[in-house]
């Protein structure tokens, strides 16, 4: 199984089944899994799309979306970041 | 030695930025300036009134971030003793919502740490702002101006990322 976690307004799109899920064979990498999460959820796939979105696998930000994913990770999907 | 070092806390409760701020620097005669900025939850935001404010967090990410920023910008100013206080969850207008505090022995990297800090809190800190008025709720993101800020204090090295 594998944790996502949907940030801010993604948290608001995010269906709830995606909360932890068990990812298909042909699910590797974390480019795998944007596009698989977007297939099960059309309208957070257009907001990720429309926006600038950041992954971050289990606590670490993530540039290379190239990077595998395996079954206890946790993956989270982070919109633009506004502290202060 | 209390109140010294690089301290940074999420609280999901109100806090006094006064009683924070001496907290910070008690007990510290060596140090000849202190220099704090505090943000505050407004009433109105362009026009509009604001009934409350919304701040999420990603549990354990966000502050393990905010620390590795706040050390950054301490080795860059050489300014170790950094307090970063962010307030998480529903915060009310006339509330905190950040304070950041610099205690240096001269004032000139104390007012450069806490600028730049602030400057990339505002862009990098991994939270989300929510906010609730009359006509609904909105997401805040940043402007293009704090954008531009961080861009400028961003170290040149760096400016590709």
């Amino acid at each position: 199984m594998v944790r996502l976690v949907f940030l801010g307004k993604f948290g608001e799109m995010a269906p709830a089944d995606l909360a932890e899920v068990s990812l298909p064979g042909e699910v590797r990498t974390l480019s795998d899994l944007q596009a698989w999460v977007a297939e099960k959820a059309p309208l957070l796939a257009r907001a990720m799309a429309a926006t600038r979105t950041r992954l971050v696998l289990n606590q670490e930000v993530v540039h290379d979306l190239s990077r595998a994913v395996a079954s206890g990770d946790e993956v989270a999907f982070l919109p633009p970041m506004s502290g202060g | 030695m209390p109140g010294t070092g690089l301290q940074v806390r999420i609280v999901t409760e109100a806090f006094d930025p006064q009683t924070e701020a001496a907290a910070f620097c008690a007990g510290r005669d060596d140090a000849g300036a202190l220099v704090t900025f505090c943000g505050y939850c407004r009433s109105a935001n362009k026009g509009e009134a604001v009934a409350e404010l919304r701040l999420d967090q990603y549990e354990g990410f966000t502050e393990k971030e905010i620390t590795r920023i706040t050390q950054d910008v301490a080795a860059r100013f050489s300014c170790p003793d950094l307090l970063v206080i962010h307030r998480v969850g529903v915060i009310r207008p006339g509330e905190a919502i950040v304070l950041v505090a610099a205690l240096g022995t001269h004032r000139a990297n104390a007012f450069e740490a806490v600028k730049v800090l602030m400057d990339y809190l505002k862009t990098d800190a991994p939270l989300w702002k929510k906010e609730t008025g009359p006509s609904g709720a909105r997401w805040i993101e940043p402007r293009a101006e704090d954008y531009a800020r961080r861009q400028q204090v961003d170290k040149p090295e760096a400016g590709a990322a």
